[in-house]
């Protein structure tokens, strides 16, 4: 293998595909990245066998070939490399020389024989996501996974296929977080999609897995993410890289009853303010649960969020909000509040209840109308008093 | 070959061909799916192992399984999907109310941790009867009075009849007045297990120096300490020096301090030296009155002579007490019916019948007195006024007397064809003794246990 590729190109895709190469490794290859020299490009895969990541760069390519180098190496030489056009890349025998500049190194690398093989996508893409739209939603989603192990199907996110719609969801059991998404016709292979999701409209993907696409598309350009699922794997592309991933296997929990039709009480604020509040109402809220009381007083127009606590003491913030419907107490844990209002990205909050026994609603409001916005809904389940 | 076996014997074969770390890489929760007409299907557990099996060990795979059936023609993975997916709870709602944590608002005595002080026992909950009187009004006036009056204060009685409520209600009540008091309730058996730490981790001195700054202790169920000689001298420093410094002292026991065997006489001496109340066990009055309380509580509605009927029947203990009413509440509860006595007598027809009255006779009494006495039953009977015997022969009529109800001339007869006087005489002495000597009043009570556990 020898060719050259700009010093640019070359730290994204090492910087993309390096996070996903776990730190133990029964497998002491797993610990190494691919490179793979092939007419115009150089691919880089990595993987911890639950997630692939492959990214393709433009490259002249002098030779063709391939071997594998320790990632975390690869990763410290790259981001102390110092600023110039390109690199170049040779092997000889068992070793990767690179030359970028004034830089010169000879790396001993693993042969790429032993490297697992990333699997292959064998059908079409069923559809195409605006990147920001889904950079969005996955950072909505992602606060109410489960990170503990006991229940798999929770440590994912739930992704709906409906004709016109998706709807991703997560929940930890505690508070659940939804947001639909139109599909585009126009970016949906609507033949394939539709005899897709008549067998099977429900999966479960991995949150680690999310976090990496996250990570990967960039939120600057104008890109999308192309999806294509399989029996128990999903395969996401997205500017020449390729993300693979299992699937949880698992019955997700049916959570869309639970979700209210319709709601008595609306209270709408600004974000900042409400923030501040429940913060402020969660120093003061003791004990692991750190329960504090949503007072809305729809006579006074007034909401007061508040805490008391044996050892502390207590406290309460009086908000001026926008309050319909009739008044209502009720006691949430702060945390979940908290994390509900702040995945809100409108400056203005909406909080939608019926009763101190019922979940309680979360959802962004129009900035310009000030109608309520359908797409995201975070729910939480009031505390029983 | 099922399926099952034929894939453990080939990854037998395999993991001997391939290195350990690429075994369990790939092998991992792998099973046969499907065998038919030579083709093998193999779960997988996703991508990778798929096209790793499929490529790069096919020929291994095809190999090992060809050992033991031998018309296998080819190998494929598909990777696991649970299509028939083992739904773990589909009923389940996805999202429920966080458990509340904070149980009550009420304060938990700060310092309840380090006290080891049970918060539930006050003094404001506990049943005051003739039983009890004196041992409530001395701990009481102890928790007003620390170390100024009744040092140490020593209470007995029977099991489960409110010893530790009546002396952990006085650690309550004196952190609820003066938080900063430093209150210890240790039982005995953990005292002489931290002892024994202390020794064996040569902290001793910290263990002393520890008791030695305690403002009020509180041991419960000192009895245990008996033939333990360490722990007494240990103890018996550690109480000087509060006593000294005229920190109160509490104990607790099963018996009075002179009942309890193998304790050193300065500690016996020293036991003695304070107030000594006894609890005894409830009158039914006492009993009525605990119930009432108890059931003041619930929700559930019973009636006063269902209450009157658990109060007749079950007499030895308030935990039974309190047992035999939970049961029944408990068994209201989920049977959904009324408490009514038909009701109570049924739920509690296993309890009461398993009470102790039934069945014992003038044999057993017998039995249980000559083996206690360790003499021979036969002497017990027999016309001799042997001086070792004439004791338990008095205490032997004496319990036929009290436990039997037994007619005096009936007494006399069942003991070798005595005289009633003599049987009147035998129980009004054992009577007149028993109201002075402790350890009389002890070896029977003694008796009597033995008598109702040897059925």
């Amino acid at each position: 293998m020898k060719l050259i590729c700009t010093q640019d190109n070359f730290k994204k895709a090492i910087y993309n595909s390096e996070r996903v190469v776990a730190k133990q490794n029964t497998l002491p290859i797993l610990n190494n990245i691919l490179l793979e020299a092939e007419k115009g490009f150089l691919k880089l895969s990595a993987t911890n066998l639950e997630i692939g990541v492959v990214v393709k760069i433009s490259a002249k390519t002098e030779k063709e070939g391939k071997i594998t180098i320790p990632a975390r190496f690869l990763s410290n030489f790259s981001t102390n490399l110092p600023f110039n056009d390109s690199v170049l890349l040779e092997i000889s025998e068992q070793n990767l020389k690179i030359k970028s500049g004034a830089v010169k190194a000879v790396i001993k690398g693993l042969p790429a024989s032993d490297f697992p093989l990333i699997p292959k996508k064998n059908t079409e893409f069923l559809l195409n996501i605006s990147s920001i739209e889904l950079k969005n939603i996955l950072s909505k989603v992602m606060v109410a996974t489960a990170l503990n192990e006991a229940r798999a199907e929770l440590t994912g996110v739930n992704l709906i296929l409906e004709k016109d719609e998706l709807f991703f969801a997560s929940t930890d059991s505690f508070r659940l977080v939804e947001h639909k998404l139109m599909i585009d016709k126009k970016n949906c292979n609507t033949l394939i999609y539709n005899l897709f999701i008549e067998k099977k409209n429900n999966i479960i993907i991995p949150a680690a897995t999310l976090i990496e696409l996250n990570r990967i598309i960039s939120a600057d350009t104008e890109g999308e993410v192309r999806m294509a699922i399989e029996d128990g794997q999903i395969f996401f592309e997205t500017n020449g890289t390729i993300l693979v991933s299992r699937l949880i296997n698992g019955k997700y929990p049916e959570y869309k009853h639970i979700m209210p039709k319709k709601y008595n009480t609306r209270v709408v604020g600004d974000k900042k303010t409400i923030q501040s509040a429940v913060k402020m109402a969660s120093v003061f809220a003791a004990g692991k649960g750190s329960e504090i009381s949503l007072k809305i007083d729809s006579e006074a127009k007034k909401v007061f969020i508040g805490a008391k606590s044996v050892e502390v003491g207590e406290n309460s913030t009086e908000l001026n909000f926008d309050v319909s419907g009739p008044s209502q107490e009720i006691i949430v844990n702060s945390k979940y509040l908290l994390d509900g209002i702040n995945t809100v990205s409108t400056s203005q909050v909406a909080i939608l209840l019926n009763s101190e026994s019922t979940p309680v609603a979360i959802c962004e409001i129009n900035e310009k109308t000030g109608e309520v916005l359908g797409d995201f809904v975070y729910i939480v389940m009031p505390i029983k008093a | 070959m099922t399926n099952e076996e034929l894939w453990q014997s080939a990854l037998g074969e395999i993991e001997l061909s391939i290195s350990k770390a690429n075994f369990i890489t790939w092998f991992k929760n792998t099973s046969i799916l499907s065998n038919k007409d030579g083709q093998i299907v193999i779960n997988v557990p996703n991508g990778f192992a798929k096209e790793w099996l499929e490529n790069k060990y096919n020929l291994h795979i095809l190999r090992a399984l060809r050992n033991f059936q031998e018309d296998i023609k080819s190998v494929s993975c598909v990777i696991a999907t649970n299509k028939e997916s083992v739904s773990r709870e589909p009923s389940v709602d996805a999202i429920i109310a966080p458990p509340k944590t904070r149980l009550d608002f009420q304060k938990t005595t700060a310092s309840g941790h380090e006290s080891n002080l049970n918060p539930r026992y006050i003094f404001d909950n506990f049943v005051v009867g003739g039983s009890n009187e004196l041992a409530k009004a001395a701990c009481f006036a102890v928790s007003q009075n620390l170390g100024r009056i009744y040092n140490p204060l020593f209470i007995y009685g029977g099991v489960g009849l409110g010893k530790t409520h009546l002396i952990q209600s006085i650690g309550n009540e004196i952190l609820k007045n003066n938080p900063d008091f430093k209150v210890k309730y240790i039982t005995s058996e953990r005292f002489t297990s931290e002892l024994i730490d202390s020794i064996k981790n040569q902290k001793i001195h910290e263990f002393k120096e520890y008791y030695q700054k305690i403002d009020l202790l509180i041991i419960d169920d000192i009895q245990f300490i008996s033939g333990k000689e360490k722990t007494q001298e240990e103890f018996f420093h550690i109480f000087n020096h509060l006593y000294q410094l005229n920190k109160q002292i509490v104990l607790s026991s099963d018996r009075a301090p002179k009942a309890i065997q193998i304790l050193e006489e300065r500690l016996r001496s020293r036991f003695e030296g304070g107030m000594i109340a006894d609890v005894s066990k409830p009158d039914f009055e006492t009993r009525m009155a605990i119930l009432r309380k108890k059931v003041a509580d619930e929700t559930i509605p019973i009636s006063n002579e269902a209450i009157e009927f658990i109060a007749t029947n079950v007499k030895n203990n308030i935990r039974e007490l309190e047992g035999a009413l939970n049961r029944v509440l408990v068994s209201a509860q989920l049977t959904k019916q009324t408490v009514t006595p038909e009701y109570v007598s049924q739920i509690l027809s296993e309890l009461i019948s398993s009470g102790k009255k039934k069945g014992i006779t003038h044999k057993h009494i017998i039995k249980v007195v000559s083996e206690f006495y360790d003499i021979d039953p036969s002497d017990l009977v027999a016309k001799n006024r042997k001086q070792e015997v004439v004791k338990p022969r008095q205490i032997a009529m004496y319990l036929m007397r009290t436990e039997l109800q037994y007619s005096y001339p009936g007494i006399g007869s069942k003991m070798g064809g005595r005289d009633h006087t003599t049987a009147i005489h035998a129980f009004e002495k054992i009577s007149e003794i028993t109201k002075k000597d402790e350890k009389i009043l002890e070896e029977i009570n003694f008796l009597k246990d033995q008598l109702y556990t040897i059925i």
